[in-house]
């Protein structure tokens, strides 16, 4: 029903409304209030535009733009802005804060759950608020312990020393987003310190940044639990529709170190974080579902200098920082911190003097934006929750933890790299499809073969599995648009086929064609024949040619087409052999003629 | 809220379980030894060692006969503060000595309680149980997080991950009330709030 007083916008337009990306409010509005909003990020339709960058096309594009920085700084008269002398002047330093969704079935401090059930609606808007979510008075919080387990489980994942006894705290500040007045967080006493997070150039690190290292280490200054807010849309000039069912919701906030150096390692950084925490099972959801978000402090100095003296939790020597909030992309956490340290040096050349104020950024922007200068700062005025006992966390808990922690990415890594022999790339690849469920089979399969096969080490048929595992299954999994939930292939079929490829029982090609078939039956309860059947029905067993035979189809095929036989012997083009192997293998009998003895053969009789 | 000397001397007193009188820092004589009398048997005769109070917050008033060293209020100086703190002023010179006379013993006070050592100390947050026994009942250990560890599963064989299982719930079950009802204005299933400028 429509009040005549109220102008709001009709509701299809609401809808169009709310698919607005994250950020972009329709009407600026330059009062303080509306700033200060766009800090709390309200806007938060669902990102649904933004996808995770599969990790191929991420290191494509990142050798893309290698190559292409490459040619730029080759030719001497560059026409670059000026920002590498820049550079060489003045150093930044950036501290990242991560905000990342607790995988958990309850909210922090209320028994409302914390996830979309299937049953009675969940996904309605305001169905799992709590009473004291809606801050009805006379409620009280009590902790869930359930959010410990994930939250314990990123503190051992940085290393970080677990405090026996942590406090919670009250951060005050007024907003329609948080109805009690003040957000639950652990201010004073957080309950894990002194983390660290490795990375190394495969992660995205500029050589500049490791100097000469093999890898870099940035410390952790804390982990802490907190609330989350609402969630907010923007429909219509001034409206705003609210929904506590993110109200009370688990977070944690890592908050790092100032000692990244470079905007490619702020971006490294947030994007192992957020591998770290899924493979610990914490943090589930991903930035481009705002499941994780980030907030970076930037500042400059000149090189050799101590900046204002500025100092941040013992790292000292510091300018003064400003901090860019809401940052909801890898891209995006790089291209702001771009543009924040671009518009500081522009500032300090000038002469000018950089206040400490928080600024936004927008997607497609060139600059950030002020959002809160320091008279505008807020006074949190933290203190103790007096409704919340202190958080004891047993030694016991974190001795299981730590002893049942899955394997963290980094090591995994290592482990393909060495047992098995795989590239670096195809490690990474492996680990991050399919939520490790492609990498389980590639397991079973390596240790299932090397059983039957009997052979003591797997790194010799490792990278054999990866690739099959990798780009013959992948492909089949793209042409045909299925997901790896129905790839029907078990690892026992695969171990078979490539068995008897190693034995030398079928060629190549007749392997990928049983992969082929076995791919487009019925999964198990219908019959699905064993490879040897299949091999059998098909008359597909190689029997090798002799010597005779392979010189014969040779020799037949090379009368066929005596221009290739030309451009082999007298233009020298090497290349064209494997078009005639090709033919022999095409032109002879199925499962017969093997690649690397037909390319012998029209090389002898080439150069014979 | 609690004094902090008064907190100090409570945990004292808790963390050793024997009934035993305590020194006091702000004690002005020393503890009455002699007021603890047992009888043949060694029972303590509680209704009497109760019934004479060994402090009083008299200790901290300035006795009458006893000259304050600290500076006087003026005149002056009263009649700002009534007029900051939107008090009426002193109808005449007896009263308003009177004002003066209590203003100097409530500073007084407030000196005394000041001179406490809190080095060290913590600021109360609630009252709780701060006894060693205490702490044990209240940390999670395995046994607090043992149904929330059965809520999860170990997924693959080979590569194993931490899975925790949907729709599993540790608090009760969803409290079934409609948040709405609360709200004065609504769309929907939404709080609608008007973020414009005040007018």
């Amino acid at each position: 029903m429509q009040s005549s007083t109220i102008r709001t916008a009709p509701s299809h337009f609401a809808r169009a409304l709310q698919c607005t990306s994250p950020g972009l409010i329709r009407c600026p509005r330059p009062c303080i209030v509306a700033k200060w909003l766009q800090s709390r990020n309200l806007t938060t339709a669902t990102p649904a535009a933004q996808e995770a960058i599969p990790l191929r096309k991420h290191l494509k594009d990142e050798a893309k733009r290698k190559k292409a920085d490459a040619k730029r700084d080759g030719n001497t008269a560059s026409t670059k802005s000026g920002a590498d002398p820049r550079l060489e002047k003045w150093e930044l330093t950036v501290g990242i804060e991560i905000h990342a969704e607790l995988n958990t079935a309850c909210k922090l401090v209320s028994s409302a759950p914390a996830e979309v059930l299937e049953t009675d609606n969940g996904g309605m808007a305001n169905s799992r608020v709590a009473m004291f979510d809606a801050a009805l008075p006379g409620t009280q919080p009590q902790f869930q312990v359930a959010t410990l387990l994930p939250a314990l489980r990123a503190a051992i994942a940085f290393g970080c020393e677990v405090q026996r006894k942590s406090g919670w705290d009250r951060k005050h500040y007024f907003h329609w987003d948080q109805p009690n007045g003040y957000q639950i967080t652990q201010y004073y006493q957080p309950f894990a310190k002194d983390g660290c997070l490795v990375l190394d150039a495969s992660d995205g690190v500029p050589a500049l940044d490791m100097q000469g290292a093999d890898r870099l280490r940035i410390g952790i200054k804390q982990i802490q639990m907190e609330q989350d807010t609402a969630k907010t849309t923007n429909v219509g000039s001034s409206t705003y529709h609210v929904d506590l069912n993110r109200a009370g919701v688990p977070l944690i906030e890592i908050i790092t170190l100032p000692q990244i150096h470079s905007p490619q390692t702020a971006a490294a950084v947030v994007r192992k974080i957020q591998a770290v925490l899924k493979s610990v099972d914490s943090c589930v959801i991903g930035m481009e579902l705002g499941g994780l978000r980030a907030d970076v402090n930037v500042s400059v100095r000149e090189r050799g200098t101590s900046g204002v003296g500025s100092s941040y939790s013992g790292v000292s020597g510091l300018g003064q920082r400003t901090e860019i909030k809401n940052l909801s992309s890898f891209k995006a956490v790089e291209d702001a911190i771009i543009a924040e340290r671009d518009r500081q040096i522009t500032v300090l050349e000038a002469g000018g003097v950089i206040e400490g104020e928080t600024r936004g950024w927008t997607l497609g922007a060139t600059e950030t934006t002020r959002l809160r200068g320091k008279e505008g700062e807020v006074d949190y005025r933290y203190m103790p929750d007096a409704d919340l006992p202190p958080l004891v966390i047993g030694q016991d808990l974190v001795k299981h933890l730590t002893s049942t922690l899955p394997t963290l990415p980094d090591q995994l890594q290592q482990d393909l790299q060495d047992e098995y022999n795989l590239s670096l790339k195809d490690a990474k690849t492996l680990i991050d499809l399919d939520n490790g469920d492609r990498l389980d089979f590639f397991l079973r399969t390596v240790h299932s073969v090397t059983a039957e096969l009997s052979i003591s080490s797997q790194a010799q048929i490792g990278k054999m599995v990866g690739n099959w595992v990798l780009h013959e299954l992948g492909g089949l999994l793209t042409t045909h648009q299925r997901s790896w939930d129905d790839v029907r292939i078990t690892a026992d079929e695969l171990r078979d086929i490539l068995v008897c490829l190693h034995q030398k029982r079928i060629t190549t090609r007749v392997a990928k064609q049983l992969l082929a078939d076995l791919f487009q039956r019925e999964p198990a309860p219908a019959a699905r024949p064993c490879v040897e059947q299949l091999i059998e029905t098909g008359n597909l067993r190689l029997r090798p040619l002799s010597e005779e035979e392979y010189r014969d189809l040779a020799r037949r095929i090379m009368d066929e087409s005596p221009e290739m036989v030309k451009a082999v012997r007298e233009k020298g083009q090497k290349g064209k052999v494997m078009w005639f192997v090709g033919q022999m293998v095409r032109q002879g009998e199925e499962g017969t003629v093997e690649p690397e003895q037909a390319r012998a053969t029209i090389e002898r009789l080439m150069g014979g | 809220m609690l004094p902090r000397s008064v907190q100090k001397w409570a945990s004292g007193c808790t963390r050793s379980l024997q009934p035993r009188v305590c020194t006091r820092p702000f004690a002005t004589s020393p503890p009455r030894r002699d007021a603890i009398e047992r009888d043949a048997n060694g029972h303590l005769d509680v209704g009497k060692l109760l019934s004479i109070p060994t402090w009083s917050v008299a200790s901290l008033l300035t006795p009458k006969d006893q000259q304050t060293p600290t500076p006087e209020v003026s005149s002056k100086q009263l009649h700002h503060l009534l007029r900051l703190s939107a008090l009426p002023p002193p109808k005449d010179t007896a009263e308003e000595a009177q004002m003066l006379s209590t203003l100097a013993t409530q500073l007084h006070f407030v000196k005394e309680i000041q001179k406490v050592d809190t080095e060290g100390v913590e600021p109360l947050r609630s009252l709780r149980d701060e006894t060693a026994q205490g702490e044990r009942e209240a940390e999670l250990g395995m046994e607090a997080l043992r149904g929330a560890l059965e809520q999860e599963e170990i997924r693959g064989t080979h590569h194993r991950r931490i899975r925790r299982k949907a729709g599993g719930r540790d608090g009760e079950e969803g409290e079934k009330w409609n948040p709405l009802r609360t709200a004065g204005r609504k769309r929907g299933r939404y709080f609608v709030v008007e973020g414009g400028k005040e007018g």
